[in-house]
């Protein structure tokens, strides 16, 4: 029998690979019967799932963060060479 | 379909270059760096712009590209990066959650409907920082694997995971201290 700090290993785990099945009904059978165990299952899956949708949100990540003008500058100068080169 | 002026190449830096910015730096911790990947994605659009398909937005496009170049920054620099591997164990987490038989010794908050969290920006914001807080190569590896979807293979070359098992240690920890600062910064405040 798996002990709880086990099982948030092997949910954690169980998210990227597979299991082998007897694992897996092991744990099903520990979900019904620990109500903290199968919480902490769903609020991974919460993660994962907000993890999937990060691409469309990390513009949040601290609003006034912003290239400064320096390194602009800097890349103006690189695309208009490139422009350049290219013609 | 034609391409607006908006969308010409000299207006990338104006309208992308932040965004850009941002996610660059949310990933890598170093404003240099993030710099630098900025500058690669905008000149590798304008050298592949005629390959731009205009099924997805210019936006969407360059992230695409910005997503590469980050990949690509780990495969050169994976030897540099596993120097900075400390801080990594959980243990203070896992300690005052679990008591010595390995049995839940906490309640955990209930998260009611995390689902209509992602439509509010401030939850993104309590995210990105809950993601900052992590050690950087607990962040590299849960982002390396499951938002770029690299192999297990390729995360342990990366990252210096000398096994398999170590990885998937250190990732079940990663998501246990994301998941407690998840509850405290977001999930408690509500």
């Amino acid at each position: 029998m798996y002990k709880c700090k086990e099982i948030i290993e092997l949910t954690s785990k169980g998210m990227d690979s597979s299991l082998p099945w007897a694992t897996r009904m092991e744990m099903k059978l520990h979900f019904l019967m620990c109500k903290t165990c199968s919480q902490y299952a769903k609020q991974l899956q919460f993660m994962n799932k907000a993890l999937g949708a990060l691409e469309g949100h990390s513009h949040v990540h601290s609003e006034n963060c912003q290239l400064s003008e320096s390194a602009k500058q800097r890349i103006a100068k690189k695309m208009q060479q490139a422009k350049e080169t290219v013609k | 379909m034609t391409q607006s002026n908006n969308e010409s190449p000299e207006n990338w830096l104006n309208d992308y270059g932040d965004i850009l910015y941002r996610f660059a730096l949310a990933r890598v911790r170093s404003e240099a760096t993030a710099e630098d990947l900025v500058q690669e994605t905008l000149l590798a659009g304008f050298l592949a712009f005629d390959k731009f398909s205009g099924n997805s937005t210019v936006r969407t496009w360059l992230v695409g590209i910005l997503k590469h170049k980050i990949i690509d920054h780990y495969r050169k620099h994976s030897r540099e990066l596993t120097l900075l591997n400390n801080d990594e164990s959980a243990n203070d987490v896992l300690a005052y959650q679990f008591d010595q038989q390995g049995n839940w010794q906490v309640d955990l908050v209930e998260w009611g409907t995390p689902d209509k969290s992602m439509d509010d920006e401030q939850f993104w914001l309590a995210f990105n920082d809950c993601l900052t807080r992590l050690p950087q190569r607990m962040a590299d590896l849960l982002l390396l694997r499951t938002v770029d979807g690299l192999e297990t293979e390729e995360c342990c070359a990366l990252l210096g995971f000398e096994s398999d098992n170590q990885l998937w240690v250190t990732l079940s920890r990663t998501r246990v201290k994301l998941r407690q600062c998840l509850e405290t910064n977001w999930f408690s405040k509500e």
